[in-house]
């Protein structure tokens, strides 16, 4: 089931939070697991048992790890090394398998049979998951979990499940055997859910419709102002989507007294490449560099280790992002471009006009967006061609006009929204209306507009034309 | 309590509100079986097995259960429609939100079927010997009104695109000019502004042209009586567009003043008619079925018109508003829609002695129907 569906909020919600909120206090984490199994079953039928023995797996795991951790430390590691192992290759068989076999048939001219399974939906994400559990007990910084029902609320728990953000074991251990309901929190929730809702329903989904139509055209056809907003509108589309997605999770998560780390922090902001990385998916990021990064040395032995790390590191992020070359790629495209910056780009950068540096990095991301866009690299190269000029394209046409005249607004909200400027402006009105009435205004308006935000939501739903479930392959 | 307290109350009262309403308000709503708006069966409760429940089904068939029997559905197609033209949408599934209360569906640039389709014809004219073929290729509404359109709206010319079928065109084959008296007349109402269709005027109009190729003399506006049958009719743009602000269609019957009978045959003999009409559908959504009582593979009009002359008509829904015309000059007018008959028509001109052949399609069905490969088998 996906959030942004009527079926989950009309149904799922008001049900589980029913369900949850009327059950005796003891009775809550089963209730929350039964839940969450529901939510997965609802579209993953049968895999849901991959992922009931991928909590089983690490339960043990868990427990032998610390059990010997001190005592018979090479034990340990072989227990480690078995969870790294088995969660590796579950991931790898469902998301990888047909990847490697196309990849030797194509070498070696075989005719091996892709095994065609339709990927577990979240696989990635709980997988890393459980692997952080496995990974923070050898290193001693979480005591494992006793009870088998409460590990497997942690791999299951539904808000975080299917899109992230990527929710470590010692972020929400204590919450996990003791959590209270506190009516701020919850509020909060609501309010970061909704937000959620309307960037996903409202934003990605309307200007998602625009690169449906511009990249479903014969490329020849389109003029290099096309391609361009085309590329913006995706670029637009995959923020917001994921972005909404990881506010509707953590939304979720406060409504059941959870509190997940944030996910994205306004990347488009950003001014380097180095610095989009921290505000994009910050729970993937900061996982590879725990937990990959690091332990390979960081950027702590001379130039040339620091190199082959980041390009191994960014090789498999990119391959995160789907069994493809083209996301390899992408991956290592930001790898190398994050290299370059260490080098000293980043110094040279900062010495520069703020418009020079969110330009660099617009037009970088930009091009990113075509790499991870196209699984066909040709496709790609195609693609950015029209966009630097390089084919008999026209410059502009009636359709790119048209485009603009159409979408103008919602990209003007779209670049709005990609910014703190809302935010600031709240602050700002708050001091400069001091008096209770006044504050009183503000904050009904607010709420006001949530509500409508929600109805409208709802409305596009009902509606809803173009509604694409963008992670299938995450 | 501090104020921020009852603030966060009031919010998620609104919230639990909403969601849990609406959640009640569902199972108590009685099901819709027919959408008389979207002009289609919706989904209904599925039955709950646990083989449908394993291959996930079932899942799937509840959620479009859910998404199509939800409560005021008016409303929030409304509330959409608002926000979308608010927010400077001037579109919707390909349909434009022209000026004046009307709709145009864009017409995309024709691939290869075009070509087939022509080249499909040719053979097939090349066969038959000893009937005229014509054809005529009626433009849509989108084609005579480039004024009306939103700004910068994209089209591809119809014009351009029916130039090239004329010289590809079999010169055995009459082509039958639609495009420029349709374009004289395009001040007066000869398309809906609501559906794909041409009007009963705008036929009219084309059948006075081809009336000298044809071979016949046309009947005047005189010799008609002009019935307003309907003035509700919303056709397949406002299906697609959703767009509130426009008005109903009116629907004109032209009743001969002349004495003429006909005796309509669907589907060999299925189904038979006294009339050209059938009013049935005007209680309808798809009311533009009221002419020749809508899509059939075969038709069959007898008319009391005694001269020997046997027309084979193969089209698509522009004929309904024209063939009612010519059936007052042709002995036997025989309707076929290739998409539901599929049976060798040589054989057919033969064994019926059909006289004349006419191809009538509108530009944007020509250009992609890919059922012309029926006529070479």
């Amino acid at each position: 089931m996906v959030f942004s569906s009527l079926t989950f909020l009309f149904f799922f919600l008001p049900l589980a939070l029913l369900l949850y909120y009327s059950c005796p206090k003891r009775m809550k984490n089963i209730v929350l697991l039964a839940v969450s199994l529901f939510f997965y079953a609802w579209g993953e039928p049968i895999y849901i048992f991959l992922m009931i023995f991928s909590a089983g797996i690490d339960y043990v795991h868990g427990l032998i790890i610390h059990k010997n951790r001190m005592s018979r430390p090479s034990l340990a590691n072989i227990a480690l090394l078995s969870s790294m192992v088995v969660n590796i290759a579950i991931l790898s068989f469902f998301k990888y398998a047909d990847f490697l076999v196309e990849n030797v048939n194509l070498l070696f001219g075989t005719a091996i049979m892709p095994l065609d399974l339709p990927l577990p939906i979240g696989i990635s994400f709980y997988t890393f998951q459980t692997m952080s559990y496995s990974i923070d007990i050898y290193r001693g910084k979480v005591e494992p979990q006793k009870n088998p029902l409460t590990l497997a609320l942690y791999v299951t728990l539904f808000p975080q499940l299917i899109a992230g953000p990527i929710v470590r074991y010692e972020t929400i251990a204590k919450e996990l055997s003791n959590r209270r309901f506190q009516l701020d929190q919850f509020a909060e929730g609501v309010r970061f859910f909704i937000v959620g809702l309307g960037k996903k329903v409202l934003i990605a989904n309307s200007i998602g419709g625009l690169w449906f139509t511009i990249q479903g055209q014969e490329l020849s056809d389109l003029s290099m102002l096309t391609v361009w907003l085309g590329i913006i509108a995706f670029s637009f589309q995959i923020y917001f989507d994921f972005s909404g997605y990881s506010d509707m999770a953590i939304g979720l998560g406060k409504m059941f007294g959870f509190n997940f780390p944030v996910n994205f922090n306004y990347p488009y902001i950003s001014k380097s490449v180095t610095e989009f990385w921290r505000r994009w998916h910050i729970t993937l990021g900061s996982w590879f560099r725990d937990y990959v990064y690091f332990p390979l040395g960081g950027s702590r032995n001379g130039t040339w280790r620091t190199i082959r790390n980041l390009l191994i590191v960014w090789g498999i992020t990119g391959l995160w992002h789907g069994a493809s070359w083209n996301f390899v790629l992408w991956g290592l495209y930001f790898g190398f471009l994050i290299g370059i910056e260490k080098l000293g780009l980043l110094k040279l950068l900062e010495k520069m006009h703020p418009f020079f540096q969110h330009a660099y990095l617009l037009v970088i991301i930009l091009f990113g967006w075509v790499l991870f866009v196209f699984d066909d690299l040709h496709k790609g190269v195609a693609y950015i061609k029209v966009m630097v000029g390089a084919t008999t394209n026209k410059l502009y046409d009636m359709q790119a006009l048209y485009f603009l005249y159409t979408h103008g607004v919602l990209l003007v909200i779209a670049v709005i929204a990609s910014t703190p400027l809302l935010k600031h402006l709240k602050g700002k009105i708050k001091r400069a209306f001091p008096a209770s009435f006044q504050r009183k205004a503000v904050e009904l308006l607010s709420i006001g507009c949530l509500i409508i935000l929600l109805v409208v939501s709802t409305a596009y739903l009902v509606n809803g034309s173009y509604n694409p479930f963008l992670y299938f392959r995450f | 309590m501090s104020f921020m307290k009852v603030m966060n109350r009031i919010l998620i009262g609104l919230f639990a509100v909403f969601i849990g309403g609406i959640s009640i308000l569902h199972p108590l709503t009685k099901d819709i079986y027919f959408s008389e708006s979207e002009n289609r069966v919706l989904a209904q409760m599925p039955k709950f097995t646990w083989k449908q429940l394993a291959s996930g089904n079932f899942t799937k068939e509840f959620e479009s259960y859910v998404s199509d029997q939800f409560i005021k559905k008016g409303f929030w197609t409304g509330t959409k429609s608002v926000v979308e033209k608010a927010v400077g949408k001037r579109e919707n599934n390909g349909v434009y939100f022209g000026k004046d209360g009307y709709l145009f569906e864009r017409f995309e640039k024709p691939g290869e079927q075009l070509n087939s389709n022509v080249d499909y014809m040719n053979r097939f004219s090349g066969k038959i010997k000893g009937a005229n073929t014509f054809l005529m290729l009626v433009p849509t509404s989108i084609e005579m009104y480039p004024e009306k359109l939103p700004r910068f709206a994209y089209t591809e010319s119809e014009k351009y695109w029916m130039d090239v079928i004329q010289q590809l065109l079999n010169p055995s084959t009459t082509w039958l000019n639609a495009y420029n008296p349709l374009w004289e007349a395009k001040d007066e109402p000869i398309y809906f502004r609501t559906d794909h269709h041409w009007t009963t005027h705008g036929a009219f109009i084309a059948y006075q042209n081809a009336a000298n190729a044809m071979g016949f003399q046309a009947f005047m506006k005189e010799d008609f009586t002009i019935e307003t049958v309907s003035k509700n009719f919303f056709g397949t743009y406002d299906a697609k567009a959703n767009d509130f602000t426009v008005k109903a269609d009116k629907i004109e019957m032209y009743v001969p003043k002349f004495d003429v009978s006909y005796r309509v045959e669907f589907n060999d003999d299925t189904q038979v008619m006294d009339s050209l009409y059938a009013h049935d559908f005007l209680q309808k959504r798809d009311q533009y079925s009221f002419f020749l009582n809508g899509n059939h593979g075969k038709v069959v009009i007898n008319s009391s018109v005694k001269n020997g002359r046997k027309l084979l008509v193969v089209k698509d829904s522009y004929a309904h508003a024209l063939v009612p015309f010519l059936a007052n000059h042709y002995e036997e007018i025989h309707m076929i829609d290739l998409r539901y008959y599929h049976e060798k028509l040589d054989n057919y001109i033969e064994k019926e002695t059909i006289s004349d052949v006419l191809f009538l399609y509108n530009i944007a069905t020509f250009s992609e129907d890919p059922n012309l490969i029926w006529l070479n088998q």
